[in-house]
C-alpha cells in the first residue's frame, strides 16, 4: 500500500510516535522538538505531546504553523487527521495577538494585533483592574505592577501575550568567565549545548533551559550572567546548593569571594551576586513575608531560578512582579507535579532551550548510566512481619527489611575502589546501614558544616563510602559519585527518582560506567513503588536489568542432594 | 402568430427530443398531445424548473427580452384608450442590440456573442420559441418571474400619461434630471439600480421632500398600494427614466457573461489526500466510537421524534467531540443504516414514542468491513441525505430547538445542494482549496434562483465535506473527486435507466474485486494492517498501524489501551496480566504471545512482571462443597475416603486432615453414621451441634372447654365492639364510593338516564372547560374494537381532532379521536 513509510505517527489525542530506529528519525526529531514535547523516550518508540504551551513556546521561538503542519505532514506515515492540523495552525495562531509592548508617552500598553481578541479579553472578569485606560481601539494601557499577573490571565484565557516590552538593564558589573586556566587551573570551555542554551536565553530575553541532572546547567547560569554583566539574584533550593553555585562561579568566572553573598537562614549578604534560597524567601513571620525586600534590595539585572520544578508558588507570585527584569530559569524536567507548568510559561517565560537526556549522554558528557533492580526474597519471618502490617506501615516494612543489608554489602564490594552513595528514606535502616558498612550518615539533623565536611572528603575520595537520607535528593553536587544504591524512598516518586539517577550521572574523570542500583522486596508494595518510579526511567530510555539478590550474593551453598 | 403548440407541433422529431431531454419534467407523465405538452411547458411549475437551472447572465437576457417585447397585435384591443400588453414579439437582433447597449470594439464583439449564446440556450428550452425575427416569451415566464424585468419600472404610458409627456420630450426630460437636487438624484439612482419601485416616506420623514419634489416633477409617479384607499403607499420609477440613469452600467445593470472567478491555494494533491484521508480515518473511528456508546446505552428517542439534547451531549463528551461533529456523523450512520430505533416491549403505537436508537445488525458488518468500505459507506450516505444537520440545536419557527433525527431538520434539496457545492470543487484544478466565499459567490451566479437564502447551508456542505474527509486542507481529495463522479453518474443512470434496461453498467464498478474507484484510491492511502507491535522498557506495546483483528483481539485482553489513531499505544499492567491469565492464558502463552508478536526483544521487566503475576495466579483456590468432614486422625480420614459404602458422597480430600463433599451435611452425616462412624456436626464457628432424637407432634389445638356454651347462640354485642362494627361499615362504604366508578352517562355509551345520546358539542364543551381548568373527567368512547369504554383523565390539550389527556393512575398520556368520543362528564 502507498505508505509513505515516515518514521512519524501522528496519533488524533495529539501525541506524536516517533519510531527511533528509522533511517529519518534524527531529521524528523530536529524537526519536531521545537513545538512537541518529549513525554517519553523508551527505546523504540518515543512519545512527543502536542499541548498549547509547546505550540506557543515555538511560536516564541518563531517558528509559524505553516512549518509545524508541514514538519508533520512530511515525516508523517500514515495520514494525518485534517482537524488536527486545522487546530495546531489555530491554537499558534492565538499567540501574540496581543502584545505587551512598551509605549513611548503611556508606558506599558497592551496591544492588539486582532481587535475582537482585545474585545473579547477585556470583558473577561479575570482581568477585571489589571487594563487601565483605552488610548485607542487597539491599544490599552496596562498598570506596570499587572504585567505578570495579566500575562498569567491572559495565558489561563487562552490568549498569550507576547512580551515585547523590553527589560530594564539593572545594575551593571564586571563578570566574565574565565576559561583560559590563568588562575592555575586546567583551561576549559562552554560545551556547545551550554552555548547554545545561552544564546537562545539571550535572544529570547526571559524563559527556561532544560538540561538533565549533571549536564552543567550552572555553568549555563554562570554564561548567562557573564553576558549580561549586571548584578545577580539567584536562587536556589537550600543552602548546600547555594554554596556548590558560589564555589562554581568563583572558580569559572572573575567573580571573588567577596562579591558574592548568602542569604540564606545563617546568613543575610547582599552583594552584586546574591545567592538566595527559596526556603528563606518563603519564610513568613505574622503572616507576612520578611524577606521580601531582597527583590528591590539591589537594581538586579538577572535573576536565575534554580531548579523551576520546585519554585514554591509563593516565588511566583514575588515573579510577577518582577517583569521588566531578565529571568533565567534552570531545570531538568518542566513537569511540575502541582501542574503549574502554564505559570512557569508566562511568568518567566518559554522554553528557549531543551536537549534529550540520551542525546546529551551520547555526546559523552553525562556518565551512562547502567540501572539494576536487585530483587531480594524475603525470609519467611520478614513475610510475616509484613503480612500482617498495617496498610500504612507496609511500605516501610518492605522497603527496611534486614534482608537488604548483605545485598547492599555485596554491592559496596563488588565496587570496592570507587564512591558509591547509598540512599534511603528510614533514618533507622540508615543507622543500620551506616553499621553494616562502615560509612558515615548524612541525614536532616546533620548540620550544614558537618555535611560539607563530609561532602569534602567524599570529593577528595578520602571518604568511598556515604549513607544519605533524603536531604540527598537535591542540589548537592557530588562529582565522582559512580555508585548509587537506593534502598527505600518515597513511595513512587517519579521525580526522585530522577534526582538520585542525577546523582551518578557526572561525567567522569575516566568517562567510567556508572551504576544505579535499586534494592526492593520481591512480591511486596516495594516492587510495585520501585516498578513506577522506574517507569519514569524507562520513558527516559534508561533500561531496566532485574537481578536476583542470590547473583549479587555470588553462587549459592552448593545444596546437599 | 403561431402558439407554442404549434410551434412544437412542427418540429422534427430530434428536436422534441432534445428538449425533452432539457427538462425532463415534462415528460412525467406523458403528456397526452402536443397542446398538453404546450400547456405544460408554459405552465408555471415547468417555467420555474427550467428558469431556476439558469445563471444570472441567461436569466439577464431572458429579461432583455421581456422588455424589448412589442405590443402584443393579437390580443383583443383593451379599449377605452389603455395601450395594449407589451407581450408581443421580438427578435434576436433587438434584444442583441438592447443587451449590448452602447459598448464598442472587441466588448461588443464578444458581447454580441455572448448574448446570442444565451439566447439559443433559452429557445433551446423554448423559454423564447418562433423564429428568430418573431420570438415571443413563453407564457409563464411573466408569471414566474419579477414584474419588474432587470429591475427596470413599467413604462411610463403605463403609468401615468403626464410622466409619459415628460418622457417623451427627452430635451425637458434631461433638464429636470439636471435640476434634481442632490437627496432627490441619490433617490432616482437607487431607483435606478432597482427595484424600481419604493415605500413613500412618512411626510414628516427625512426624505419625504426630495421624493415630493420628484413626484411633483413627475419623475416618479405614486402607484396605488394594496390597500386601495388613502395615499399611494409606493411610487415607481418609470421606464424610460430608468434607462436614461443606467447609461452607463448599461440597460440591464451590470452583467456578467462569465462566472466570477474561484481562486484558492493550490495544494499539492498529495498533501491533500494525506490530510482528507487522516480525516476520513478519524470520521469512521469517531462514528465507531459513538455507535459502540449507544449499543452500550441505547437512547431513548423523544416522543417528538428525536433524540433528546442531553443525549446528545452526553455522547458528544464522552467521545471527546464537539456537539456538532457528533450529531452530523450520528445522522450520517443513522442515514447510512448503521442506527435504528428499536420498540421498547409493552409500548405503546405512537409513532416516535418509547422507542429507543441503537446500532442495527448492519453495524456487524459495516465494522467488520476494510476501512475504506467503511468510509465510503458512510460518505455516500452523506451525499444522499435529505438531512441538513446544520439546522439541529438552532431553534425551529416555533422557537423550538430542533434536535438529532428529528422531522425539522429533513430537507429534500440537501442532496442538490451537496451536489451544488461539490459540483464546483469537482470542476476546479486538483488541489485548489477556494474559500468559501468563492464558492458562495459562485453557485450565486451560476443558478442564482435556487442559491438565494442558501448560503448558510453551501458552508455547512463545505465544513462537513472537511469533516468527513471529502476534502482536505480545503480541496478535494482524489478518492473524493471518485466518489462524487461515481454518485454523479448513479444520478444519471437512474434517469437514463432506459438506455441500460439490464444494469448491467451497474457492476462495471459495483463490488466485484477491490470496491469502487475511490474505495481503491482511499485504501491505497490508508495504513496496512499490521500484525506486529514494538514492546519496550516501560511496558508500553506500539502497533504501528491499525491491527489486524486478531491481534487487537489479544491486544484487547493483555493491555490497556492508551493512545489511538493511526497507530495505537497500550501499556502492560499487572491489572491487564491478571485479566489475560483469568482468560485462560497461561504465563507461557503469553512469553509466546509476546515472543511471537513482537518486532523488538522482550524487555526483561515485562518477563518478569508476567513471572510474577503467573507465580501468584491462582495461589488462592476456591470451589463450591456442601459440607466438609475434618479429624485430626488421618488414618481415619483415609479409612473414610477407602470406604466403598461411601462412594456416592464424592468425597474429596483438601488437605491431610480435611474433606469435603458436595453433598449437604445431614446427608453426609446420616451416611457415616449408617456406615457406623461416629461423627459429630458442628456450626459455622466450629462449636459441635448436638443432635438428639425428634418427637414429631401435630399443631396445637384448642379444648372444646374454652368454646361459647351454645354454638346457636348470636355473640354478646358490647358496645365497644358496636361502636367498632360501625366504623368498619362506615369506611366500607367511604372506600366503595371512594372506588372509581364512572358516572351513569359516560357508562351508558352517551345515553342520559337511557335517553337520547349526549350532543356532541357538550361533550366538547366539557373537555375544553376542563383544559382550562386542570379538572377531571370521565370520558367514554368508543375504541376501536367498537364496546364503549370509559376512563378518568385530566385532559390537556384537544387539537387536531383528537384529545391528548393524562390518565394519574397509570402516569400515560392517552389520545382520544375526538369522533369518538360519546360523553364527557366532570368528576366531581
Amino acid at each position: 500500500m502507498g505508505v509513505s513509510g515516515g518514521p512519524l505517527i501522528v496519533q488524533s489525542d495529539k501525541t506524536l510516535l516517533l519510531e527511533v530506529d528509522h533511517p529519518d528519525a534524527q531529521a524528523c526529531r530536529m524537526a519536531i522538538a521545537p513545538f512537541a514535547e518529549l513525554e517519553r523516550s523508551p527505546e523504540h518508540v518515543h512519545t512527543y505531546r502536542l499541548t498549547p504551551l509547546g505550540l506557543w513556546n515555538a511560536r516564541a521561538a518563531g517558528h509559524d504553523a505553516e512549518s509545524v503542519v508541514d514538519a508533520l505532514l512530511r515525516f508523517s506515515r500514515y495520514p494525518v487527521p485534517h482537524a488536527l492540523l486545522v487546530d495546531v495552525a489555530e491554537t499558534m495562531d492565538r499567540y501574540g495577538r496581543l502584545q505587551l509592548v512598551a509605549h513611548p508617552t503611556h508606558g506599558l500598553v497592551l496591544r492588539a494585533l486582532d481587535r475582537m481578541v482585545l474585545i473579547e479579553v477585556a470583558k473577561s472578569k479575570k482581568l477585571a483592574g489589571m487594563l487601565g485606560a483605552r488610548i485607542d481601539d487597539d491599544t490599552v494601557v496596562v498598570h506596570p505592577s499587572e504585567r505578570g499577573r495579566l500575562k498569567q490571565a491572559l495565558l489561563r484565557l487562552g490568549w498569550p501575550a507576547e512580551d515585547l516590552a523590553g527589560y530594564v538593564d539593572g545594575e551593571a558589573h564586571p563578570i566574565e568567565l574565565r576559561t583560559d586556566g590563568s588562575d592555575g587551573r586546567p583551561a576549559w570551555e562552554l560545551r556547545s549545548y551550554q552555548r547554545e542554551a545561552v544564546e537562545q536565553f539571550w535572544a529570547g530575553g526571559s524563559g527556561v533551559v532544560v538540561l538533565p541532572c549533571g549536564a552543567g546547567k550552572t555553568l549555563v547560569g554562570a554564561a548567562a550572567m557573564a553576558r549580561a554583566k549586571a548584578t545577580t539574584l539567584i536562587l536556589v533550593t537550600n543552602t548546600v546548593a547555594g554554596r556548590q553555585w558560589k564555589r562554581e562561579l568563583v572558580a569559572r568566572t572573575s567573580l571573588t569571594e567577596d562579591e558574592i553573598g548568602e542569604y540564606s537562614g545563617e546568613r543575610k549578604e547582599i552583594r552584586p551576586v546574591t545567592i538566595a534560597t527559596y526556603q528563606v524567601l518563603t519564610a513568613r513571620r505574622g503572616g507576612a513575608f520578611t524577606h521580601l525586600d531582597l527583590f528591590n534590595a539591589r537594581d538586579w539585572g538577572l535573576i536565575i531560578y534554580d531548579e523551576v520544578h520546585l519554585l514554591p508558588a509563593p516565588i511566583f507570585r514575588f515573579t510577577a512582579d518582577l517583569q521588566a527584569r531578565r529571568r533565567l530559569g534552570l531545570t531538568a524536567t518542566l513537569v511540575r507535579e502541582d501542574g503549574r507548568e502554564g505559570d512557569v510559561f508566562s511568568l518567566i517565560g518559554p522554553k528557549r532551550y531543551d536537549a534529550p537526556w540520551k542525546d546529551i549522554e551520547a555526546q559523552g558528557w553525562i556518565a551512562p548510566a547502567e540501572c539494576v533492580e536487585v530483587r531480594v526474597t524475603l525470609t519467611d519471618a520478614e513475610r510475616m512481619t509484613y503480612a500482617v502490617a498495617e496498610p500504612e506501615e507496609r511500605y516501610r516494612v518492605a522497603a527496611t527489611a534486614r534482608t537488604k543489608l548483605p545485598v547492599v554489602r555485596a554491592l559496596v564490594q563488588r565496587h570496592a575502589g570507587e564512591q558509591v552513595l547509598v540512599i534511603g528514606g528510614y533514618i533507622d535502616q540508615l543507622h543500620e546501614l551506616g553499621e553494616t558498612l562502615d560509612a558515615p550518615i548524612v541525614q536532616g539533623s546533620t548540620t550544614n558544616r558537618e555535611r560539607e565536611r563530609l561532602f569534602d572528603a567524599f570529593r577528595a575520595g578520602e571518604l568511598r563510602t556515604l549513607v544519605i537520607s533524603k536531604v540527598g535528593n537535591f542540589s548537592i553536587d557530588l562529582p565522582e559519585a559512580a555508585v548509587a544504591i537506593q534502598v527505600s524512598g518515597t513511595f513512587g516518586s517519579r521525580q526522585e527518582e530522577a534526582q538520585r539517577l542525577g546523582r551518578v550521572l557526572r561525567p567522569k574523570a575516566d568517562r567510567r560506567q556508572a551504576h544505579f542500583y535499586t534494592v526492593v522486596s520481591r512480591d511486596t508494595i516495594d516492587t510495585e513503588y520501585a516498578a513506577h518510579r522506574q517507569r519514569f526511567l524507562a520513558e527516559q530510555g534508561y533500561a531496566y536489568t532485574i537481578v536476583d539478590a542470590d547473583d549479587v550474593l555470588g553462587p549459592p551453598v552448593p545444596r546437599v542432594e | 402568430m403561431t402558439t407554442l403548440a404549434d410551434h412544437l407541433r412542427a418540429l422534427p422529431d430530434e428536436a422534441l427530443a432534445a428538449l425533452f431531454r432539457l427538462r425532463p419534467d415534462l415528460v412525467v407523465p406523458v403528456p397526452t398531445d402536443l397542446s398538453a405538452l404546450a400547456v405544460r411547458a408554459q405552465s408555471r411549475v415547468s417555467v420555474a424548473r427550467a428558469l431556476d437551472g439558469l445563471d444570472e447572465f441567461t436569466l439577464q437576457i431572458l429579461d432583455a427580452a421581456r422588455l424589448t417585447r412589442r405590443p402584443d397585435t393579437s390580443s383583443p384591443d383593451p379599449g377605452g384608450g389603455e395601450p395594449r400588453a407589451a407581450t408581443g414579439e421580438t427578435s434576436v437582433e433587438e434584444i442583441v442590440a438592447f443587451a449590448v447597449g452602447n459598448a464598442t470594439g472587441e466588448r461588443r464583439r464578444s458581447g454580441v456573442a455572448a448574448v446570442r449564446a444565451a439566447v439559443d440556450r433559452l429557445r433551446a428550452l423554448f423559454l423564447l420559441y418562433g423564429p428568430e425575427d418573431a420570438l415571443r416569451v413563453a407564457a409563464g415566464v411573466d408569471e414566474v418571474c419579477s414584474p419588474y424585468p432587470a429591475g427596470l419600472g413599467r413604462p411610463a404610458a403605463e403609468l401615468d400619461p403626464e410622466a409619459a409627456a415628460l418622457v417623451a420630450d427627452p430635451a425637458r426630460l434631461r433638464r429636470t434630471l439636471l435640476a434634481a437636487p442632490p437627496p432627490a438624484r441619490a433617490i432616482l439612482d437607487r431607483l435606478a439600480a432597482g427595484p424600481p419601485v419604493g415605500t413613500r416616506p412618512a411626510p414628516d420623514a427625512e426624505s419625504a421632500g426630495p421624493v415630493a419634489w420628484l413626484v411633483e416633477q413627475k419623475l416618479l409617479v405614486p402607484v396605488p398600494g394594496a390597500g386601495g384607499s388613502g395615499r399611494p403607499a409606493t411610487v415607481e420609477l418609470p421606464r424610460e427614466i430608468g434607462l436614461l440613469l443606467r447609461r452607463d452600467a448599461g440597460p440591464l445593470g451590470p452583467m456578467r457573461p462569465q462566472p466570477p472567478a474561484v481562486t484558492g491555494p493550490e495544494r499539492e494533491l498529495t498533501v491533500v489526500d494525506s490530510a482528507g484521508a487522516g480525516q476520513a480515518m478519524e470520521a469512521v473511528r469517531h462514528t465507531e466510537a459513538l455507535l459502540e456508546l449507544l449499543a452500550a446505552e441505547p437512547a431513548p428517542l423523544l416522543r417528538s421524534g428525536g433524540l433528546g439534547v442531553r443525549d446528545l451531549r452526553r455522547l458528544a463528551k464522552t467521545t471527546g467531540l464537539d456537539e456538532s461533529t457528533a450529531a452530523l456523523l450520528l445522522e450520517v450512520a443513522y442515514a447510512a443504516g448503521l442506527l435504528g430505533e428499536l420498540d421498547l416491549p409493552g409500548a405503546t403505537t405512537r409513532a416516535g414514542a418509547d422507542q429507543q436508537i441503537l446500532p442495527t445488525v448492519g453495524y456487524e458488518g459495516w465494522r467488520d468491513a476494510a476501512l475504506a468500505h467503511r468510509w465510503e459507506q458512510l460518505a455516500r450516505a452523506w451525499l444522499t441525505m435529505t438531512r441538513q444537520v446544520g439546522l439541529i440545536g438552532q431553534r425551529d419557527d416555533r422557537d423550538r430547538v430542533i434536535t438529532l433525527f428529528s422531522p425539522e431538520a429533513e430537507r429534500a434539496g440537501a442532496p442538490a445542494l451537496r451536489r451544488a457545492v461539490l459540483g464546483v470543487l469537482n470542476d476546479l484544478a486538483p488541489g485548489t482549496a477556494p474559500a468559501p466565499d468563492d464558492v458562495v459567490a459562485l453557485l450565486a451566479w451560476a443558478t442564482p434562483r435556487r442559491s438565494l437564502g442558501r448560503e448558510a447551508g453551501q458552508r455547512e456542505v463545505l465544513a462537513e465535506a472537511a469533516l468527513l474527509g471529502v476534502t482536505g486542507l480545503g480541496a478535494l481529495t482524489s478518492y473524493g473527486r471518485l466518489l462524487f463522479a461515481q454518485w454523479v453518474a448513479g444520478d444519471t443512470r437512474l434517469a437514463e435507466s432506459s438506455d441500460d434496461p439490464l444494469g448491467v453498467r451497474a457492476d462495471a464498478d459495483g463490488a466485484a474485486g477491490g470496491g469502487s474507484p475511490a474505495v481503491r484510491a482511499l485504501d491505497t492511502l490508508l495504513p496496512a494492517p499490521v500484525d506486529h507491535f514494538l514492546l519496550q522498557a516501560d511496558l508500553t506495546v506500539v502497533v504501528p498501524g491499525p491491527p489486524e483483528p486478531a491481534l487487537a483481539a489479544e491486544l484487547a485482553l493483555v493491555a490497556e489501551p492508551e493512545s489511538a489513531g493511526g497507530a495505537s499505544v497500550h501499556r502492560v499492567t499487572a491489572a491487564s496480566v491478571r485479566r489475560a491469565l483469568d482468560a485462560g492464558y497461561a504465563g507461557e502463552d503469553l512469553h509466546a504471545l509476546f515472543k511471537r508478536r513482537s518486532r523488538t526483544p522482550v524487555p526483561q521487566g515485562l518477563t518478569y512482571l508476567i513471572d510474577d503475576i503467573a507465580r501468584r495466579h491462582g495461589g488462592l483456590r476456591i470451589g463450591p462443597a456442601g459440607a466438609y468432614l475434618r479429624s485430626d486422625d488421618e488414618a481415619l480420614l483415609t479409612e473414610v475416603l477407602a470406604d466403598r459404602r461411601l462412594a456416592a458422597l464424592g468425597l474429596r480430600r483438601l488437605a491431610p486432615t480435611v474433606l469435603t463433599t458436595p453433598h449437604l451435611a445431614g446427608r453426609l452425616l446420616t451416611a457415616l453414621r449408617e456406615a457406623g462412624y461416629a461423627p459429630v456436626s458442628e456450626d459455622a464457628s466450629g462449636a459441635t451441634v448436638l443432635t438428639r432424637p425428634k418427637v414429631r407432634r401435630a399443631p396445637a389445638r384448642g379444648s372444646v372447654a374454652n368454646r361459647a356454651t351454645d354454638p346457636l347462640a348470636t355473640p354478646r354485642l358490647t358496645t365497644p365492639r358496636l361502636l367498632g362494627i360501625v366504623e368498619q361499615v362506615r369506611r366500607g362504604d367511604a372506600a366503595a364510593r371512594a372506588a372509581r366508578r364512572a358516572p351513569i352517562p359516560v357508562r351508558g355509551g352517551g345515553k342520559l338516564d337511557g335517553g337520547p345520546a349526549m350532543p356532541h358539542t357538550q361533550a366538547l364543551t366539557v373537555l375544553q372547560q376542563a383544559v382550562r381548568d386542570r379538572a377531571r373527567v370521565w370520558v367514554g368512547y368508543v375504541d376501536a374494537h367498537g364496546a364503549t369504554a370509559s376512563r378518568l383523565v385530566r385532559p390537556v390539550s384537544i387539537g387536531a381532532g383528537y384529545l391528548r389527556a393524562e390518565d394519574e393512575r397509570t402516569e400515560m398520556l392517552h389520545t382520544f379521536a375526538l369522533h369518538r368520543i360519546t360523553a364527557a362528564v366532570r368528576d366531581e
